[in-house]
């Protein structure tokens, strides 16, 4: 008997009995529609997260205070304030670290900024014009803050877009004063519309500098962040190295494990984030394969059915010629054509739906979510449906081809 | 040689309780003979045409085709002898649902080493030798039961087999029905076929040339037919 001929046959089998067989796969459609709707959703997610990650550039390493976390509960250990302005001295030295082309400190916090009578709460950052070159975001309209501006602790801010929107309602807002903390900064510049980079929004923050935040703002004497720049990417690890030792040397630390800071680089965070969504999607697909696990029982059950039904059938084949390879093949190829379709459909259901909520996500959420179809998943979706129709299609395919054929025949 | 011999065959059914269906059987059929087996039921002439037709295993006793011991054969070589050297007909036609009369009769050949190539012109030619070149896309319910036991005649004989099994092919029809389906067996034996028929009707099996008379597994006659019932004014083959 050729393939062909038994493909026929197991369709036809799968048409007489057309509603049960839609109903019999329903198990198979949710199980894979939502394996596609979790890989998908989460590949996209793990782009966006890797996007905001990517946008501050590959050279970037952040210098940050603390030990490095163990864990989610070893989270406060990171607020202190071992790095201070003499550690920016020391990494400025370019005989201390020579391939170290940028470097700039950062506090931050989040305050009430007033103007008239409009109160506003965005996100203060105290940094340095390098601010603008490394994180890539540039004023619209006005300037930058100087050098000499942040040396003299000059009260000078540059807003965001959506801060300017709020305190100042569409007037003008360049040369106006607004309090932060009850000191007045004089708004030199608005930045552009940029959104979220590297998870803050650029739309919702005032840059002063950051001896003024220091002073006048957080009333702190040691930075949040230090943000430096590699002049190479190649370079990064020997950069990272060089921090390394002249924040040891200047903290007089000569154990490691000791280190009060940490060094993260754009490489090390990407890796990071990429492992944590992987095992994240793994681990919902893995819930929803359970699903398939149901839904193949279903199968075989209903095969059990067929085969007590088609007895009669069953026996005329084998008395006209069918071996029992013949019969377990035909049964076979009908669950495993029967999950087969389940799967298609839930590739299909499972990537109209994921379409459908990334749709949603960047309509309503206002994300830059992207749609994603995983080839990998659908292929193994496909691939795993058809194997739950041959493992549990397996005994009911075998108790049909084992039946012989005058019991069969005499059946009712 | 004889087509069919059998010797001291035995059938015991072990279930629940222990049934002997066949004691010792023993008898051998010609080629192109055309033989009827009669009984009461529980007579065992179903269990010897099943066993006969290679549906069922004998318990004892020996079974040669055309000189060969057919419990020797392979579970491959029993199905290709069910598809190449016996067709047969059964009481309850046993036709696929919703399956066309074309599609049921090409069925043996589903499984048969025929090019596919001739299957169409094969299942066509069946189908017109009993009659239903008109009926060739219908299905089954919408056949009378004359008309189906036509196309499960019509299935027997696609793989031009040796011997056709008759399991009371009458036994479900009217006797319009009935005698039109026999005149079509008495003309397949006509045509040189060896038929093995079972029917507990004596009007029926005196279109055999023999007639073996079965009684608690056993042969109580075995007897020619002296004046024979012919199919007369047959409307099928002219």
């Amino acid at each position: 008997m050729q393939f062909r001929d038994s493909f026929k046959t197991a369709i036809l089998g799968l048409k007489v009995n057309k509603g049960r067989s839609t109903l019999t796969i329903l198990g198979i459609v949710i199980g894979i529609t939502a394996i596609m709707l979790v890989v998908s959703l989460g590949k996209g997610a793990q782009d966006l997260i890797l996007s905001q990650v990517q946008a501050v550039g590959s050279k970037t390493i952040a210098i940050v205070p603390g030990r490095q976390p163990k864990g989610i509960t070893d989270v406060f250990s990171t607020f202190t304030d071992s790095l201070k302005e003499k550690d920016l001295t020391a990494l400025e030295n370019k005989t201390n670290a020579p391939h170290l082309a940028k470097i700039m400190p950062v506090v931050f916090g989040s305050q009430a900024v007033s103007y008239a009578s409009q109160t506003y709460r965005p996100t203060i950052f105290g940094s340095t014009a390098l601010f603008s070159e490394i994180y890539n975001v540039y004023p619209a309209k006005g300037r930058l803050f100087t050098g000499e501006e942040t040396q003299s602790y000059a009260n000078v801010a540059v807003i965001g877009s959506k801060v300017e929107k709020e305190l100042f309602e569409g007037q003008e807002s360049l040369g106006e004063n607004v309090r932060i903390n009850g000191k007045s900064f004089r708004v030199i510049g608005v930045f552009e519309k940029k959104g979220q980079v590297s998870f803050v929004n650029f739309d919702d923050v005032i840059i002063v500098p950051y001896t003024t935040a220091q002073q006048y703002v957080f009333g702190i004497k040691y930075f949040n962040r230090i943000v430096a720049e590699a002049d190479n990417e190649s370079n990064v690890d020997q950069t990272v190295a060089d921090i390394k030792a002249t924040l040891r040397n200047s903290h007089g630390i000569t154990d490691p494990s000791k280190d009060d800071f940490f060094v993260e680089t754009q490489a090390q965070a990407m890796q990071m984030v990429g492992s944590i969504t992987d095992v994240l999607t793994i681990f919902l697909a893995a819930i929803a394969a359970i699903s398939l696990l149901v839904g193949g029982v279903g199968i075989m059950n209903i095969m059990l059915v067929s085969v007590t039904e088609r007895t009669r059938e069953i026996g005329l084949r084998k008395a006209v010629g069918a071996t029992d390879g013949n019969i377990l093949a035909q049964f076979l190829l009908e669950s495993v054509l029967l999950t087969a379709i389940g799967g298609a459909v839930g590739i299909v259901l499972g990537t109209l739906m994921s379409f459908g909520a990334v749709l949603a996500l960047s309509k309503f959420a206002n994300l830059k979510w992207s749609f994603i179809f995983p080839t990998s998943a659908a292929a193994a979706g496909l691939l795993v449906s058809a194997l739950v129709g041959l493992v549990f299609g397996l005994y009911p395919a075998r108790q049909a081809s084992k039946k012989s054929p005058i019991e069969a025949l005499r059946y009712e | 040689m004889p087509l069919i011999e059998i010797k001291n065959l035995g059938k015991t059914y072990y279930d629940e309780a222990t049934t002997t269906a066949l004691t010792s059987v023993s008898f051998n059929v010609d080629k192109g003979e055309f033989m009827a087996i009669m009984g009461p039921s529980g007579s065992g002439k179903s269990t010897l045409l099943h066993i006969l037709g290679l549906l069922d295993k004998p318990t004892s006793g020996e079974y040669l085709f055309g000189g060969r011991n057919v419990g020797e054969y392979s579970g491959g070589e029993i199905a290709e002898f069910r598809n190449k050297k016996i067709g047969f007909i059964f009481q309850m036609f046993n036709l696929l649902r919703r399956t066309t009369v074309l599609e049921n009769v090409k069925l043996p050949l589903l499984y048969s080493a025929v090019d596919r190539r001739y299957w169409d012109d094969m299942a066509k030619r069946a189908i017109e030798s009993v009659g239903l070149g008109q009926r060739i896309n219908h299905e089954p319910a919408q056949l009378s039961g004359g008309e189906q036991q036509r196309v499960a005649i019509a299935r027997a004989i696609i793989n031009n087999p040796e011997v056709i099994f008759a399991d009371e092919p009458t036994g479900n029809l009217d006797s319009k029905s009935g005698g039109q389906v026999m005149s079509i067996i008495d003309s397949l034996h006509a045509e040189g076929r060896t038929i093995i028929l079972i029917t507990h009707e004596t009007y029926t099996a005196e279109y055999a040339q023999r007639i073996i008379r079965l009684k608690d597994g056993e042969i109580e006659s075995d007897e020619k037919v002296k004046s024979r019932r012919h199919a007369d004014g047959h409307e099928f083959f002219k």
